[in-house]
């Protein structure tokens, strides 16, 4: 495979993920961010992004399972998932955490699982997508080709 | 016991009336009455009080019960209020009804009282007095009869004391002879009983009453009188003097005694009828049986010598007689020689009783202590006839039903123990059916003791008062039950109001409370719109973005294209719509808080003006813009909205114009000025024209005046030539999703929202909309806003020094426009020449410039007039037809010297169809030396023509529409032979626009990612950022005359031409336009368009980063020590990356804590620093530059934003410094930004943070505070 098609195919998996609303624009601001100075820095963050998400994941299904939730941290917890989704772009991620929050403060126990649960589809969605992506810029790279930035018309 | 008769007493008196509320039982506890069934048998006032009552506690009950499961349905307090409220209604209620129920009470004491009191008063003294005077009635009733009973009993001892003396005076005189000279003689005796008989009858005939006086003699010899009363008879009665010798045993005292009377029962009593009053024997001695007649009192009668009394009873009076008996003693005192007996007749006694009873009634009668009756006042018989002979009756066996009643009782009640003294007052005895008085009185004599007894019957003495006390009872009790039964009746009238107004006021309490409800939930329809313009605002956002991604492909087919370019538009249109909903619903919520920033006022209108002006010159309509020259630059306000009102204004205009024209009006007054006047300023519709001229004049005064108050009012008018509104609908206009005709909303779209987010925000601006008359077709919509102006007050406005006498030319198409500019520049002192068209400035030109060669115009002319005769025949006939006035006005320019002229060409008078522009363009040239060209573009001039433009040197090049500030950029531009000021300018005012889009959008994007916004702040944006694309493009010409950049141009133009040779396609062209601006916008002046073409398909990152944004952005901030407050790794890092690739230095800290510490040492070591310097000695190096500024993120962990930032202040106080704190937070909402603010941050970024507006905003801060 030529790095010209890969380039390609690059782009339109990209394009895809915004299509299905996976990825909104605010990952292509990150992608702006990067530079030569550091090369690595929309992996690095996503990488964080996925062991914060880890962690939150870990921490909401504890708080879920008590058998008195306390709403409160888990709506801290939850924004705070919404706050870094919301940064990377991961924008099915972050609709999720909305409408988490609202149960939340209805203190819908029912509706907060199953929208955890919601959650982590889309989180794993978003990070098998993501790394997909990753892969596929590796893969470019160790072809020698540059990775294509998608651009938006503005 | 009174108490207990007046609890009661309610009770029945208003159980009978049910309408009372007192009846009302007390309600039931609520629990209990919610379970209550509305059975509709409940028809009584009674019940329905209670159904009210109940119902009333119900939803009461209910409330509560809803309470909890409402999430904060309705605040708590407004809640509290309403129960609070309705238990000071249930209780006032209560209190009311104990009020009537203690004022019945007290009325039903005081009348029961009344009553009573009268009552007594009537009857018990009455009673009382009557009887006293009764007693002594009847005391002395019995009293009389007692009295003669006494006096008989005198009278007959005193006849019976004086016989026994008379006697023992005749018997001592006969006896001592006798017994001296004995024997006596029969003679003697003879003469002794004469004697003793004339003596009797004296006696005896002294008293009337008297019934016998019998004398006894020892030796038995019996004298007596007896009168018979029955047949007023007397007798005198004697007993045989031949059988008594008087010798034989006359003196033997031995030998008499009863036995000898007895004996002598066989002795002959004669009887010899006397006459009464003479004594003289009328009838012959009769002899009659021994003590037949009447009793002779014997010596057994007096055994002991004493006096005897004796009721006794002969058989021929029906009357008990009373017989006393005294005996005679002899001269020795020794013996008893004789027994005087006197009998008294007791009927008189009876007599006098019955004369009394005769006038008092009732019953009198006299017992003996035995009980033996002595009179009676009544005719009953006092004996009765016994086989023994007649005997004296027992009371209690009188005939006299009466006496024998009384003295049944009495001895029924007594017995034989009578009181002491045999006293006896009873006042109620019952005998038989009637009440009589029983008293009874004692005599107590010696040998005997007399009862009088008085019977009277009650009724006679206190008939009447008993009577009358019974009927004043009676009546006195009714009236009282009346006066009761009417007072209660009164209290309830009176109190029926109050409990009405209490009623009343719990249906307003009810109403207010579905009232407040109502509010509330409008409230929350309104918040809830706020709330969900995020949720609805991202996919709108991704919908667009989306669109954008696919439009840029390449491999679309053109139906494609033009059918995505279509949806595009449409959800444009529909974002626009959803925030004017949310805007309005924002509005309506309360949660829009206009901000306090300067701003330039007449920059904004310029903006709004050329952003409209594309719409208008594709509606032919003309939009003109005219403001007045005093108006101050800057003012406070919340330059956003303002801009909103006037693009919702001026589009709305626009819409419903279809040709003509729109006008925006500006002028301002002082403040102070109507403070007098004071009233609604839209009100006074007459005297505007006045008022109008009138503070043109005060302006200046006011001026000079005012300088401290800045408020100024502003005054705008909007007007179009549109289809109008009927004044009718004038205010209604204003009203959310109002439309004037229900047609407008197919023919012209919109939701009506516009004009009331418009009336929204003027009225709060403090000013006021509305519609007024206007003569001709089209609407006047006139405004007005009060905004301060900033204190400085600096007023100037670039005025233009015309020095030299300057002439302009204005060839402009649109008339209204050209007009107002005209006025304006004639007020300023440039002569101006007007033309609406090419010919006219044909015309014009050449009068102007070849005023004394005329071949010389006319040798050139053919070169034009050739093209021009061949498109309008007609002209080459008028040619020669310039009016007088301006002929005249052209000989006066003529006049002066050394003019600079200033033609302003529309490029619309040039004529594209034909391509005779440039043949048009040619004539024009010959006057290029003899004046300057300033040529106005339309949005739509085709690239081909500006190029041309440049390449024929016509350097002042602005866009339509030509206003004030346009009009100043051409004249300086031309005055002072430079073009580079325009630019700067109009640049400038574009930027400001721009940002000025750009913070109404932070203002209220809701979405983190802009993507579509921004396209569509793009869009809107185009004219000025054209306009900078164009004046970009004029200052590469100047800067660099180089074929290179013409050849950039070119290939620009080839660019556009071939994918665009229709200018009229509006799609086509504002794609490429959005590229190119993408690109002049995003980068500085080097970027070539083609480059970026490649770029956009795929270019290497690193040219990209090199190329792009960083470049300036590298400039913005460097230099900056930014201190990064995030808890968020992965936010940190973002921001961070973010701000470094901005050039600035970058700390980063994960908490606020950490954020207060850093702060303290920096100033710490500041402080310390300055306090060096100040002793002069030599600064320490500080470990690392202050910070310029904090990225605070709000909330976090350990201390949050806004702590950090409280404490962060409070750690400056006194210090004389202040650090720049921006808040980054995910809440959009205005309220969030207040609170920003109010804890002292300076300003407020939305996450996540999009490096473009985070430098922008960060720009605006630090460019503010190091100015």
């Amino acid at each position: 495979m030529d790095v010209g098609q890969m380039q390609r195919r690059l782009l339109d998996y990209t394009k895809s993920l915004f299509m299905e609303g996976v990825l909104d624009g605010q990952f292509l601001q990150l992608q702006q961010l990067q530079d030569e100075s550091n090369p690595d820095f929309v992996v690095e963050v996503v990488s964080l992004f996925f062991e914060d998400s880890e962690r939150l994941l870990n921490d909401l299904t504890r708080a879920l399972d008590q058998p008195n939730v306390d709403f409160k941290t888990v709506d801290s917890h939850v924004h705070q998932w919404k706050g870094s989704s919301s940064s990377i772009g991961a924008s099915r991620v972050k609709n999720g955490c909305i409408a988490f929050r609202n149960f939340c403060e209805e203190q819908n126990i029912e509706a907060c699982l199953r929208c955890l649960q919601q959650v982590k589809q889309e989180y794993y969605l978003v990070k098998n997508k993501l790394e997909t992506l990753f892969r596929m810029e590796q893969q470019i790279v160790a072809a020698g080709g540059s990775i294509p930035i998608l651009e938006l018309s503005f | 016991m009174p108490e207990k008769a007046l609890e009661i007493q309610p009770i029945t008196i208003t159980t009978p009336t049910p309408n009372s509320p007192m009846a009302t039982p007390p309600p039931p506890p609520p629990c209990r009455t919610s379970a209550t069934p509305d059975s509709p048998i409940m028809t009584t006032p009674r019940r329905r009080a209670l159904h009210r009552l109940t119902g009333f506690t119900r939803s009461l009950s209910c409330r509560r019960k809803r309470a909890p499961s409402g999430r904060r349905m309705c605040p708590v307090d407004q809640q509290d209020d309403f129960q609070q409220a309705s238990t000071h209604c249930l209780t006032s209620y209560y209190s009311v009804f104990v009020v009537r129920l203690a004022i019945m009470i007290m009325l039903a004491i005081l009348i029961g009282m009344l009553t009573v009191l009268t009552w007594h008063f009537t009857k018990v003294y009455t009673t009382k007095s009557l009887d006293t005077l009764a007693y002594g009635l009847r005391y002395e009733l019995l009293q009389r009869p007692i009295l003669r009973m006494w006096n008989i009993l005198n009278s007959t001892s005193e006849i019976t004391t004086a016989q026994v003396k008379l006697s023992e005076y005749v018997l001592r005189k006969y006896s001592s002879p006798v017994t001296q000279a004995n024997p006596t003689s029969q003679a003697q005796l003879v003469e002794l009983y004469e004697t003793m008989k004339a003596v009797t009858w004296s006696l005896f005939q002294s008293r009337k009453a008297l019934n016998a006086i019998t004398i006894n003699y020892r030796n038995g010899f019996v004298q007596a009188f007896h009168r018979d009363h029955r047949s007023n008879n007397t007798f005198y009665i004697y007993s045989d003097l031949s059988n008594y010798s008087i010798s034989a045993g006359m003196y033997s005292r031995q030998g008499w005694n009863d036995q000898s009377i007895k004996g002598n029962i066989s002795a002959i009593w004669y009887r010899e009828p006397l006459d009464p009053n003479t004594g003289i024997k009328i009838g012959k001695a009769k002899p009659i049986p021994a003590d037949d007649l009447i009793n002779i009192a014997g010596l057994s009668q007096v055994p002991d010598g004493a006096a005897t009394w004796d009721v006794a009873v002969s058989k021929y009076t029906d009357s008990p007689l009373l017989s006393a008996a005294l005996p005679v003693f002899g001269p020795s005192n020794q013996s008893i020689v004789a027994v005087v007996g006197v009998t008294t007749a007791l009927s008189s006694v009876g007599q006098l009783m019955k004369e009394l009873v005769e006038v008092h009634s009732g019953h009198i009668y006299l017992t003996s202590q035995e009980g033996y009756l002595l009179a009676t006042s009544t005719n009953a018989p006092l004996l009765a006839n016994t086989s023994m002979g007649p005997e004296l009756v027992m009371a209690v066996d009188s005939q006299d039903h009466v006496i024998r009643k009384g003295a049944r009782w009495l001895q029924a009640i007594y017995g034989n123990k009578l009181p002491p003294g045999h006293v006896v007052h009873i006042e109620h005895a019952k005998l038989g059916k009637e009440d009589y008085y029983i008293d009874s009185f004692f005599l107590n004599l010696k040998r005997l003791p007399i009862v009088g007894v008085i019977i009277i019957p009650r009724e006679y003495i206190m008939g009447k008062a008993d009577q009358r006390a019974f009927k004043t009872l009676i009546i006195l009790i009714s009236a009282s039950v009346c006066i009761l039964i009417i007072g209660c009746l009164c209290i309830l009238i009176l109190t029926n109001g109050v409990s009405k107004e209490m009623k009343l006021r719990a249906e307003l309490i009810s109403h207010l409370d579905a009232r407040r409800r109502a509010e509330a939930s409008n409230n929350y329809k309104s918040q809830f719109l706020a709330n969900m313009s995020h949720e609805l605002r991202t996919p709108m956002a991704a919908i667009i973005g989306l669109l954008d991604i696919v439009i840029t492909d390449s491999s679309l087919a053109s139906e494609h294209y033009a059918s995505l370019t279509q949806i595009r538009k449409c959800s444009l249109a529909l974002l626009r719509l959803l925030n004017n909903i949310l805007d309005l619903s924002k509005v309506e919520s309360g949660k829009l808080v206009l901000e306090e920033a300067d701003f330039n006022l007449g920059q904004e209108l310029e903006g709004i003006v050329d952003m409209h002006s594309v719409q208008c010159i594709n509606q032919d309509v003309e939009l003109v813009l005219d403001l007045s020259d005093d108006m101050p630059e800057t003012f406070r306000g919340d330059s956003a909205r303002f801009v909103e009102i006037f693009s919702n204004l001026i589009s709305n205009s626009i819409k419903f114009t279809k040709s003509g024209h729109v006008i925006v009006r500006g002028w301002c007054e002082n403040w102070n000025a109507f403070e007098d006047s004071g009233k609604s300023l839209l009100e006074q519709k007459k005297s505007w024209c006045a008022l109008r001229s009138k503070f043109k004049q005060q302006t200046n005064y006011v001026k000079k005046t005012c300088k401290k108050e800045n408020k100024m009012i502003l005054w705008f008018e909007i007007e179009d030539t549109g289809c109008g509104i009927d004044p009718a609908k004038w205010e209604t206009v204003f009203d959310s999703f109002e439309q004037a005709d229900a047609s407008t909303t197919r023919k012209h779209g919109g939701t009506g929202l516009g004009l009331s987010i418009v009336r929204t925000l003027v009225n709060k601006m403090g000013g006021e909309v509305k519609i007024v008359k206007k003569d001709s077709p089209g609407i006047l919509m006139r405004l007005y806003l009060l905004l301060n102006t900033p204190s400085d007050g600096s007023e100037q406005s670039c005025q233009v020094d015309f020095s030299k006498p300057t002439v302009v030319v204005l060839a402009l198409g649109g008339s209204v426009g050209r007009g107002i500019t005209s006025q304006w520049l004639r007020r300023n002192k440039v002569s101006t020449i007007e033309a609406s068209d090419w010919k006219q400035l044909t015309l014009i030109l050449p009068e102007l410039f070849n005023p004394t060669n005329e071949c010389n115009g006319s040798e050139e002319q053919p070169s034009l007039s050739e093209p021009l005769e061949e498109e309008q025949p007609l002209s080459s006939e008028e040619q020669p037809s310039l009016s007088q006035t301006l002929k005249e006005e052209i000989l006066n320019i003529k006049a002066m010297k050394d003019q600079v002229f200033i033609i302003v060409v529309d490029i619309g008078l040039l004529d594209f169809k034909a391509g005779i522009w440039l043949s048009q363009l040619d004539y024009l040239d010959q006057f290029t030396g003899k004046a300057k060209f300033a040529w106005t573009l339309s949005h739509n001039s085709s690239s081909m023509v500006k190029a041309e433009l440049r390449k024929r040197g016509h350097v002042i090049v602005v866009n339509k529409p030509l206003y004030k500030t346009k009009m100043i950029q051409i004249l300086e531009a031309a005055l002072q032979g430079r073009t580079l000021e325009i630019e700067i300018c109009s640049s400038d005012g574009g930027a400001s626009t721009n940002k000025a889009l750009v913070d109404c959008d932070i203002a209220d994007a809701l979405v983190p990612l802009s993507l579509g916004d921004k396209i569509e702040r793009l869009i809107n944006s185009r004219p000025t950022r054209y306009q900078d694309f164009i004046n970009h493009h004029i200052e590469f010409t100047d800067q660099n005359p180089e074929p290179s950049n013409s050849s950039t141009d070119s290939e620009n133009q080839s660019q556009s031409s071939p994918k665009l040779p229709d200018n009229g396609l509006e799609s086509g062209r504002s794609k490429s336009k959005g590229k190119e601006i993408a690109s002049t916008s995003d980068e500085s002046q080097n970027g070539s368009p083609t480059s970026k073409r490649q770029k956009m398909v795929s270019s290497p990152p690193k040219e990209k980063g090199s190329s792009s944004s960083s470049g300036c952005d590298e400039e913005k901030l460097r230099g900056l020590h930014i201190l990064v407050v995030e808890d968020t790794l992965l936010l940190q890092m973002v921001a961070v990356k973010i701000l470094l690739k901005a050039g600035a230095t970058v700390n980063a800290v994960s908490d606020g804590l950490q954020a207060v510490e850093a702060m303290t040492s920096m100033i710490d070591s500041l402080v310390r620093r300055n306090e060096a310097v100040k002793k002069g000695l030599e600064p320490e190096p500080l470990k690392s530059p202050p910070y310029d500024l904090i990225l605070m993120d709000c909330q976090m962990p350990v201390m949050d934003g806004y702590e950090a930032t409280k404490e962060i202040r409070r750690m400056e106080e006194g210090t004389r410094m202040h650090i720049q704190i921006i808040a980054q937070t995910a809440h959009a909402m205005s309220t969030d930004r207040e609170k920003c603010l109010a804890v002292g941050m300076d300003g407020y970024l939305t996450k996540p943070l999009q490096d473009k507006i985070t430098v922008e905003t960060i720009m605006k801060h630090l460019g503010r505070s190091i100015d």
